[in-house]
């Protein structure tokens, strides 16, 4: 049984092993401790490790995000608002109460977890009776309205925002990196199976067939209002614990975990690594970030004239976009596999 | 002899904006029969369907199922009463497998819907009913395609099987034999005979194949504008000076110009 699980998903097991040595493996290459230097978070490895943190966050994100619009079929602008709930709520304990350390961390994140899906069901519950682009129109103004709200409020700090300052020293980046990294690996894994589990029960069939015709799975007797409401709040808790990761990784939590680009860079991310598949978020967000953070910097020189190419990021990444669109219509992994059932015919 | 009414409306309206499409229409069925209902494009046949699934709100007037008023009723809701509907164009789930549109239809009143740590395919009942319409509709040679990439016919065949799959008490059929080929017509008509004799079930169609309806009907609705304009036993209907000069005489034309005798959208 256990074998027969790894022999057919030897894929996964062989990318969570390389994640798990990589940061040791950049470490022995580069001569930097992957601990750090004297307990302070420099070098190669705490480098990236630092890089692939932000992936995962992005990967569990768009995995989120996925399972809304590429599994449902319900198209939402307001995620960043779930995300950017988690960070905050961690901010405000912390800082409004004498909790720290573990029971602070652990208060933090229960509270983020019930707050996250209780938005998710009396979002859902307003809002999902409304038809697709009205839909997402209203999503995008409630994350909007708690985006101006978080930036003016005297209670988060307005522009300011919280230091997390209080945190328990085997959790926090700059001094237990790699600890932090491990956590963050572990989130990714634990998510991608829940996902995974949940697309192929009973339930998840379902999710499918109100994404493939709603009107249609309510005449067979589901109660498809539900069902979509199940995958915004779940959506929504997994988007808060990456929202959580991330701001535990800034130390800081301030208005930018709920600026809309915490929508669209997951919605980027899913279209091009493919909606509807397991491993298409993931891909999509490691190769934007990974684009990002290598290219940032580079300056290419065509015949004497200089391209910033960090400068035009925006730009490539729109012209990638279009790209993959016209080239891969169903992402990357999506139309692979396309192209891999027809292969087999 | 005293019949058992399944379901009855009482002066069904629907309007679209100031279009009424379906006008006061007040019927019996009875349970057990075969009830067709038959009347020109846009007599508002489909309507009439919509109106008693919940896919569409009435306007005004009440359907009654069992002697309980259901015209407030949500659409899923229905369907756990026991009212299944196919549609005259094609509803299926593109994407998915004939297997899965099919195995859908059987999981939903099964009560199973929120086990979210259970594999789907290990609930074999569902499957095995599953596998079972679909042999009876004889899509077996498929089962395993996604639905999109079936002929027009296979998709007729698959839209009545995710009917079936519920088993329904009371089935609304809405022109099954749309656009099929002539040749597939009999078996397809058979097939639903079938379902509704060894069921017991009660059986609603809307159907332009008047050898069809005449051949398998109990009674017969004539529709025209909206508003009900006859109801007989296929004989009546056929003797029927009004339903002749409206319907019967043009579409009997139509038939014989249709060597297929089926009908477009
Ligand atoms: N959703 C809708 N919105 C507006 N008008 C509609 C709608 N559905 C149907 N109608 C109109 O209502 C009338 C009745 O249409 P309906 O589809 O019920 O007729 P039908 O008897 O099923 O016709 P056919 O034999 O062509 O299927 C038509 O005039 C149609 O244009
Ligand atoms: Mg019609």
């Amino acid at each position: 049984m256990l074998r027969r699980t790894l022999a057919s998903n030897w894929f996964y097991v062989v990318l969570m092993i390389a994640l798990i040595v990589l940061p040791h493996a950049i470490g022995w290459v580069s001569g930097d401790s992957p601990f750090g230097v004297r307990g302070r978070p420099v070098g190669q490895s705490i480098y990236w490790q630092g890089i692939l943190i932000e992936v995962f966050v992005l990967a569990v994100l768009a995995m989120s995000y996925n399972l809304v619009f590429g599994f449902t079929g319900v198209i939402s602008f307001g995620h960043a608002l779930f995300f950017g709930v988690g960070g905050y709520i961690l901010g405000i304990v912390l800082e409004y109460t004498d909790l720290t350390g573990e029971v602070g961390l652990l208060i933090g994140i229960g509270l983020t977890l019930i707050v996250s899906a209780v938005l998710g069901l009396v979002i859902g519950l307003v809002t999902l009776r409304l038809r697709g682009v009205y839909f997402a129109m209203f999503t995008l103004a409630v994350a909007e309205m708690f985006y101006i709200f978080f930036s003016r409020l005297a209670l988060t700090r307005a522009e300011d925002g919280f230091a997390l300052t209080e945190l328990p020293v085997w959790i926090d980046p700059t001094r237990s990196r790699l600890t932090f990294y491990y956590i963050a690996l572990a989130l990714l894994a634990v998510t991608f199976l829940f996902i995974r589990r949940l697309i192929f029960s009973p339930t998840g069939a379902v999710l499918l067939a109100v994404r493939e015709n709603e009107e249609r799975a309510r005449t067979i007797g589901f109660d498809t209002l539900r069902f979509k409401l199940l995958a915004i709040t779940v959506a929504g808790m997994i988007a808060s614990l990456a929202g959580l990761i991330q701001v535990i990784l800034n130390k800081k939590v301030g208005p930018e975990v709920l600026n809309v680009s915490n929508t669209i860079d997951p919605l980027l991310m899913t279209i091009i690594g493919g909606a509807g598949t397991f491993t298409g978020p993931v891909i999509g967000a490691a190769g934007l970030h990974l684009g990002d953070r290598l290219l940032r910097d580079l300056v290419i020189e065509v015949g004497g004239a200089s391209i910033d190419i960090g400068a035009n990021w925006a730009l490539i990444l729109g012209i990638v976009f279009i790209l993959v669109v016209l080239v891969f219509p169903y992402g990357i992994v999506g139309t692979f596999r396309r192209w891999r059932t027809r292969q087999a015919k | 002899m005293q019949e058992n009414i399944l379901l009855e409306t009482r002066d069904l309206r629907k309007a679209f904006g100031g279009l009424i499409a379906v006008d006061g229409v007040s019927v019996k069925v009875a349970q057990g029969s075969m009830h067709s209902i038959i009347g020109p494009n846009g007599a508002g046949k489909t309507t009439f369907f919509n109106l008693l699934t919940g896919n569409h709100a009435a306007t005004s007037g009440n359907v009654l199922y069992k002697g309980q008023d259901i015209t407030h009723l949500p659409l899923h809701r229905r369907a756990h009463l026991g009212i299944g509907r196919s549609f005259q164009i094609t509803n299926i789930f593109p994407n998915l497998t004939v297997l899965e549109n099919v195995r859908l239809a059987a999981q939903a009143l099964g009560g199973d819907n929120y086990r979210l740590f259970r594999r789907a395919d290990s609930f074999q009942r569902y499957i095995q009913r599953a596998r079972q319409v679909i042999d009876l509709v004889g899509l077996n040679a498929e089962t395993l395609l996604p639905a999109t990439v079936l002929p027009h016919g296979g998709k007729r065949k698959l839209e009545l099987a995710i009917l079936l799959a519920s088993d329904p008490e009371l089935l609304l059929l809405d022109e099954p034999t749309a656009g099929m080929a002539s040749e597939q017509v009999p078996e397809l008509i058979q097939t639903i005979d079938r379902v509704r004799r060894q069921g017991g079930k009660t059986i609603i169609m809307v159907e332009h194949n008047m050898s069809v309806v005449m051949g398998v009907s109990d009674r017969i609705t004539v529709m025209n504008q909206g508003r009900l304009l006859a109801e007989g036993t296929p004989a009546e209907i056929a003797a029927n000076k009004t339903v002749q000069s409206v319907y019967l005489g043009e579409l009997y034309g139509d038939l014989n110009e249709a060597a297929g005798g089926s009908h477009g959208v």
